[in-house]
């Protein structure tokens, strides 16, 4: 079909228009970032002139945030690399394998979908408070590796993959963990990676359960320690410098992964 | 989390039928062991910290809990709590008020978007990542920088100020309003979704076949009626999706009222999911907590049903 000239035009606007409120609150993001505290009043403040890196100094040096970093860092690696360990195990074992028990625990993954997140939320959070994990790493981290998504997605991927390949390398006496790592692992690439930069975008922004669990301020993640700030009305140039901070690394990544945020983002949802 | 599958899942696992335990071979045997082992861990953490969590959570709705204290049942002393709750029933208007704000906003947004980039052009990747990136960014980043833009310093204050002045129901600024404090939310909301909606439209609209609306526009059929006829009813399926999944996510709307308002003006944002972190975090009080919870999962599954019934019902 062809495009006409008045509708190319017309769209060139619109789509001009809409990159333009788009990227506008992260350009304000940033050049406020840049001005004296005083200075943030509309519309001057959005002048590139008076640009001053103070609250950057005010923000890397007393606050916390490399502490946060950290924090964040943590939750969000080890959650990826755990999460797409155990998906990947229970996604091939319930594509390939027969045993008893697959349709009961299928469903059970199943019947949690609808279930809203705050409902769990609770009880898991008195089960961690009796067992000492609140305000610890593990407290955080174990209960969100529990990722029914995940699960549905490695299963999905495995039920293509052909099972002569398997058969073949069993018959050559490849054993099972060994076929597992060697061949499964790699042919799971593509998903992997995609299911990956989901689960990290999940936790690098994950809010209301770091908020909860952990309570002491050099426990906090970004998102916290951002909101705190905010809170506590610290000046809005120091906040926001810290949110662009935290902004960078994700910005950074997408820019690199753009392919895998996109995909992993529309195959598996992402918190509301 | 949301919870959502990707599309065109089954129902449940196709894979070959089990067969009877009693025919089985050391083989066989082997395999089920090896696959009960890999898929163990897996299902007792989804023990432990979802279904166990979400029957307990349920359950929990009819105790008395607070921190420290031993639990004790009281029946529906909780739900008759929920029905007279003044603030209860504030925050459920707030939360579906924002969602019926936010959701065909969002959707509308998405759909748009999704047309303008659908045909190929040499700058359409730079526009479909802008479009994104708020997708990937953190609400509760977004949400420091839209708080100036709403505030009383901020461009939006001094652009619809003047407007809102006129029509009332204004005070200083958008967040400071108790009537306006809602649209100023679904509105960061939109921003920071509709590059979701886009995608998965672009996706459904990449995957039509193009003979339809070709025979169309021989037919000659205006674009509007090949867009109302042909591409609309084809991407209901899709629509459906992002309503359920928009609609169940801004029930749980959490980070932007914490970030941006705190429930406030006079609990004009004071949303359920909200109400539910207060009651079970600040005033310790979880039976209660899960009562609202409970109520929030009740109207999930409303919701659901409901949008099934109309919109999913020719597809």
């Amino acid at each position: 079909m062809t495009t006409s000239p008045a509708w190319r035009v017309l769209r060139g606007l619109l789509l001009c228009g809409a990159a333009v409120v788009t990227i506008f609150p992260f350009y304000a993001m940033v050049i406020l970032s840049l001005k004296p505290a005083e200075a943030i009043r509309f519309p001057r403040s959005l002048l590139p002139g008076g640009l001053t890196t103070e609250a950057y100094h005010a923000v890397i040096g007393g606050q916390g945030l490399w502490g946060w970093v950290l924090n964040t860092l943590l939750y969000s690696v080890i959650s990826v690399v755990a999460v797409l360990l155990l998906a990947s195990m229970a996604g091939y074992a319930f594509a390939k394998k027969r045993f008893r028990g697959r349709e009961a625990m299928f469903w059970s993954f199943l019947s949690m979908v609808m279930v809203p997140y705050h409902v769990t939320m609770i009880p898991t959070f008195i089960l961690l408070s009796k067992a000492g994990g609140v305000d610890t790493y593990w407290g955080l981290i174990l209960p969100t590796l529990a990722n029914a998504q995940a699960v549905f997605l490695m299963r999905q991927f495995i039920l293509n993959l052909p099972d002569e390949l398997f058969e073949a390398a069993r018959l050559d006496g490849c054993g099972e963990w060994r076929l597992f790592l060697t061949m499964v692992l790699p042919l799971c690439k593509p998903v992997l990676a995609t299911l990956g930069t989901f689960v990290f975008l999940w936790h690098w922004n994950d809010f209301l359960w770091p908020l909860i669990v952990m309570q002491g301020r050099e426990h906090w993640t970004l998102t916290v320690g951002i909101a705190s700030l905010q809170q506590e009305q610290v000046p809005l140039n120091v906040v926001l410098a810290g949110s662009v901070v935290a902004l960078v690394p994700i910005f950074c990544a997408y820019l690199v992964g753009q392919r895998y945020f996109t995909e992993g983002v529309t195959m598996s949802g992402i918190k509301g | 989390m949301t919870a959502t599958i990707e599309r065109g899942a089954p129902a449940g696992p196709t894979g070959p039928p089990a067969r009877p335990r009693a025919r089985r071979s050391p083989l066989q045997r082997r395999e089920a062991r090896f696959g009960l082992l890999f898929a163990l861990p897996c299902f007792l953490l989804f023990l432990a910290f979802r279904f166990g969590p979400g029957l307990a959570g349920v359950a929990l709705a009819f105790f008395h809990y607070e921190v420290g204290d031993t639990p004790r049942f009281t029946g529906l002393a909780n739900l008759s709590r929920l029905l007279n709750d003044d603030l209860f029933w504030k925050a459920l208007r707030v939360t579906v008020v924002y969602s019926v704000i936010a959701v065909p906003l969002s959707l509308v947004c998405s759909l748009a978007m999704a047309l303008l980039v659908r045909k190929k052009f040499r700058t359409v990747t730079f526009f479909r990542s802008v479009f994104f990136l708020p997708v990937v960014t953190s609400l509760v980043l977004a949400a420091t920088v839209f708080t100036w833009i709403f505030s009383s310093d901020g461009p939006w204050t001094r652009i619809t100020g003047p407007v809102l002045g006129w029509l009332g129901g204004y005070d200083g600024s958008w967040l400071a309003s108790s009537v306006w404090v809602l649209p100023a939310m679904a509105l960061v909301s939109v921003w920071s979704r509709f590059g979701y909606g886009m995608l998965i439209i672009l996706a459904r609209l990449q995957d039509l076949p193009a003979e339809l609306e070709e025979a169309a526009l021989t037919d000659g059929a205006s674009s509007w009626q090949r867009f109302r006829y042909i591409v609309l009813p084809q991407l209901k399926p899709a629509l459906f999706f992002l309503a359920v999944i928009e609609t169940t996510g801004s029930f749980q709307v959490f980070d932007l009222v914490y970030v941006m308002t705190g429930g406030g003006p006079a609990h004009g944002s004071y949303t359920l999911v909200f109400q539910l972190v207060d009651q079970g975090f600040k005033f310790f009080d979880l039976g209660y907590a899960s009562a609202i919870g409970l109520a929030l999962f009740v109207m999930t599954i409303v919701v659901a049903v409901i949008q099934r019934l109309t919109l999913g019902r020719e597809s």
